[in-house]
């Protein structure tokens, strides 16, 4: 009903009814019609509105910086939040306890100063800023992070990324209503500026878990005044640099520097006007147009045009994300070592340089690099491109020049010419035939949840930037476990923070075939500066500033 | 006429009911769910979602539960953004494209019917094939083509206006243009035809043997006949062009409710499927209704019975 043709409206008939010859004769000048149509099209062009230009921002307005909004946030409240940018909203109106590091880098101080951990890495102790102030000006306290996380783990709240919170002792028991004593949760108030939290089990990472989004606090008693409104502005009461000004759905966020913020002096931008588009080219106009500071992603077919014409703009951020290929291990053809075979006949190299040139980087690994730790470094796990091995596993395997191997589905959501790419691949290294499958991202993502799928396209995003996290998904039995594989050695390797052996046992079990590493590029005027953005998506908007506001 | 606008109502109202009931039950049937994400969420907590939106009872248990809620003309609570209604979506996104849709519709009455009654009064010079080529161009040439092409122009090159948004009112200009354009061109084929066959008819000749003039047969007499095609066309059309286009609000970043059509089922925010759908058919039953009335005024062959 609402495809392409609704808007074009074809019409009942032709229209052209044969009739006797017609006698148009005197009266009316041919020309009248033509100053009607003029007159019409003229009222339709007519000059530009001033009040246009003062929209993007004037010379003598205050600093003002527009971003590109890829999702309408679902709401603005990090209980019912779950995509990484709608935390990126939240993060201008809410501090965590810790800030996402720089450059990937470890978490820094948020609203807590300092954090101590106890000699069996269980317990953190977090102690928070003297003059933490709400934007009400009631200041913020440890009681404040205990009540948002037991809101957000309550069973009622039905909060998207609770699990986000299971590090800590007792919260899965809580949110899946096994216990309704929250008292038992390790979460603790020790007095008005101290917050200790007990883990299940201990865990290095964990300060980047409490600088992520669902960690951000809410004021509980602004949720229960206002019920659902509570996000609207005016409503909304935030710990964070900017306050909540504007939300027009589907078109734009803005939020306006707090004044009452602890360090309000060093913020630079006074609005950030948070635009939406949900289309690529949309946005891209925009940008040229001279409406948005900062785009989200530049169409592929206009990367090499950019690098060309405006370098200086066109920026790459690498991100934490792992595409890969999911093999469905239930299959009798993808039990043994025609995995492997199938992992090491990808020319990763050739499918981003020469497929998707749009600036990701081959994955010889799964863990992105921003997530490798030190002792992973010396004999790093590494899956090349090796079609003579290759030949030689699926021979062994059973199927000696692809002879017998059942012609399997490759399918996916997008990005049909990678698996085009593929496809040729395993056609020409090892003599096999896959056909591909495209289907809606819904449709695709249900397949591979419930295991109906024999080589599927997928992708690894994780919630923190914790290896654990990523890892976690292929334990046995776990929900993202799409390849439904099983290792002991795995599960244990995870368990006891090896990652790289968990790692190793990864690649050679290959129950997938980590294709690449995404990439974000993105547009980014000159005159914004001190951007920092992590691999997830966080932004911190802090040291942000723009040298000369208004049109280019 | 009361018998037949009742009778009318009463068929529209089974229909809906129709509608309502296979569309509820043909979204629940499509794979994946309003919480199915590329990072899917655990079991526990999707079990406490399926709790919170009552996914969890029997599926006639919530068909009924919806159709009881509907009676009270409550749409339900949006799955996708958990601080809305569906009706405070409608009531918010709705205007905009009305706003819109109005706007492109009388320019694109404006300008179709005006080209549509040249080329039939000058039929066959310049003017005819001046009109019929711009017909042509724009029921062949969609609106994604048009629309871009004109944000190249009329936004970065020459800077008159946004290249997209919904702010001030120059905004409304180039998607009212575009999304105009392509209703003017059939209704400008339409009034071609329809005037073409009033013209020669007896009446026509009549006037003009009374010394009338060609300007005043056009306006006061062969129009009124000459529109029937088009009216006809308008009824489904307007009801179209109000609830929305989602090329041209995705191409114009505009928060009208045409996205809402297809992204709603892209997000299986199943009580906004069904929102949408029957805004739409609600639109299109009533302006159907209003077609046949206006066409029983403007064409006396036309009787109107139960």
């Amino acid at each position: 009903m609402c495809g392409w043709s609704r808007e074009r409206g074809l019409p009942g008939n032709g229209g052209d009814h044969r009739g006797p010859p017609a006698g148009p004769r005197v009266g009316v000048r041919p020309t009248l019609p033509v100053l009607l149509l003029a007159a019409l099209l003229a009222a339709g062009c007519g000059r530009r509105d001033p009040a246009v230009d003062a929209a993007p921002g004037q010379a003598s307005a205050p600093q003002l910086l527009r971003l590109r909004q890829r999702n309408e946030p679902v709401s603005l409240d990090p209980a019912s939040t779950a995509l990484p940018d709608e935390f990126g909203i939240l993060r201008s109106l809410l501090e965590g306890l810790l800030l996402p590091g720089p450059n990937g880098g470890p978490p820094e101080p948020g609203a807590a100063l300092r954090h101590e951990v106890s000699a069996d890495g269980l317990v953190y102790t977090f102690h928070l800023r003297p003059d933490g102030r709400w934007s009400d000006g009631r200041p913020v306290t440890a009681a404040d992070f205990v009540a948002s996380a037991r809101r957000l783990l309550t069973p009622a709240t039905a909060a998207p990324k609770a699990n986000v919170y299971f590090a800590v002792q007792n919260a899965r028991a809580f949110a899946t209503g096994a216990i309704t004593d929250f008292s038992a949760v390790g979460l603790r108030a020790r007095d008005e500026r101290t917050l200790v939290i007990t883990l299940e089990w201990p865990n290095p990472r964990f300060p980047a878990t409490v600088a992520s989004g669902p960690w951000l606090p809410v004021r509980t008693d602004v949720v229960e005044r206002h019920g659902r409104h509570w996000t609207q502005p005016g409503n909304f009461v935030g710990n964070g640099p900017f306050v909540l000004a504007e939300w027009r759905a589907d078109q734009r966020v803005v939020v306006r520097r707090n004044p009452r913020w602890r360090d309000a002096a060093s913020v630079r931008v006074d609005e950030i006007h948070f635009v939406r588009f949900d289309n690529g080219d949309s946005e891209d106009r925009a940008y040229r147009a001279g409406q948005i500071d900062a785009t989200m992603a530049v169409p592929f077919s206009k990367v090499p045009a950019y690098a060309r014409e405006r370098p200086q703009e066109l920026h790459r951020l690498p991100m934490i994300e792992t595409r890969y290929l999911a093999f469905n291990t239930r299959l009798p053809a993808l039990g043994g070592s025609a995995r492997l075979a199938l992992a090491l006949a990808i020319d990763r190299e050739r499918l981003t340089e020469r497929v998707l040139q749009g600036g990701q980087s081959a994955a010889h690994r799964f863990l992105p690099p921003p997530l490798r730790t030190p002792e992973s470094g010396t004999g790093a796990p590494h899956l090349s491109f090796n079609p003579a091995e290759a030949r030689r596993l699926l021979a062994a395997a059973g199927y000696p020049g692809g002879k017998g191997f059942p012609r399997l589905e490759l399918s996916g959501w997008t990005h049909s010419q990678a698996l085009e790419a593929i496809q040729q691949m395993w056609r020409t290294e090892l003599g096999i035939e896959v056909a591909i499958v495209i289907r809606e991202a819904k449709v695709h993502l249900d397949a591979l949840r419930t295991g109906h799928f024999e080589i599927a396209f997928a992708t690894a995003i994780p919630d923190v930037a914790d290896p654990a996290a990523m890892l976690g998904d292929f334990l046995s039995g776990a929900p993202l476990n799409y390849p439904r594989w099983s290792h002991a050695g795995y599960d244990a390797a995870v368990q006891a923070g090896d990652y790289a052996k968990a790692e190793r046992h990864l690649l050679e079990e290959s129950p997938i075939a980590p294709l690449y590493f995404n990439s974000k590029v993105f547009l980014l005027s000159p005159r914004v500066q001190g951007w920092q953005e992590d691999g997830l998506w966080a932004r911190v908007y802090q040291g942000m500033s723009v040298v000369a506001p208004g049109k280019r | 006429m009361l018998r037949f606008i009742t009778s009318r109502t009463l068929q529209s109202l089974l229909a809906l009911f129709v509608v309502i009931t296979a569309t509820f039950f043909m979204i629940r049937f499509v794979p994946g769910g309003p919480f199915t994400a590329e990072k899917a969420v655990t079991p526990e907590i999707l079990a406490n979602l399926e709790a919170h939106y009552g996914l969890n009872k029997p599926l006639w248990q919530q068909y009924l539960d919806y159709l009881g809620s509907l009676a009270r003309g409550d749409l339900g609570p949006s799955f996708k953004y958990p601080n809305r209604t569906v009706n405070e979506i409608i009531a918010d996104k709705l205007p905009v494209s009305a706003e819109l849709g109005a706007l492109a519709l009388a320019f694109a009455l404006a300008l179709g019917i005006t080209l549509g009654t040249c080329a039939a009064v000058y039929r066959n010079t310049w003017i005819d094939y001046t009109a019929s080529a711009f017909g042509m161009i724009g029921i062949s040439v969609p609106t994604f083509v048009i629309g871009p092409l004109l944000v190249l122009l009329c936004a970065i090159h020459l800077g008159w206006f946004n290249a997209s948004g919904w702010y001030v009112p120059a905004d409304r200009v180039l998607p009212a243009l575009v999304l105009g354009f392509a209703y003017a061109a059939p209704i400008s084929r339409l009034t071609r035809g329809g005037m073409l066959e009033v013209l020669h008819q007896d009446f026509i000749r009549t006037a003009r043997a009374k010394g009338v003039s060609e300007f005043r047969i056009v306006t006061h007499h062969a129009l009124r006949g000459g529109l029937l095609p088009v009216v006809s066309y308008l009824g489904p059309a307007v009801a179209g062009i109000l609830t929305g286009s989602f090329v041209i609000e995705t191409i114009f970043t505009i928060p009208g409710i045409g996205r809402e059509f297809v992204n709603s089922a892209f997000n299986r925010d199943y009580t906004l499927v069904l929102g949408t759908v029957i805004l739409y058919a609600v639109l299109i039953m009533a302006l159907n209704l209003v077609v046949d009335i206006v066409q029983a005024w403007m064409n006396p062959k036309v009787r109107l019975e139960g």
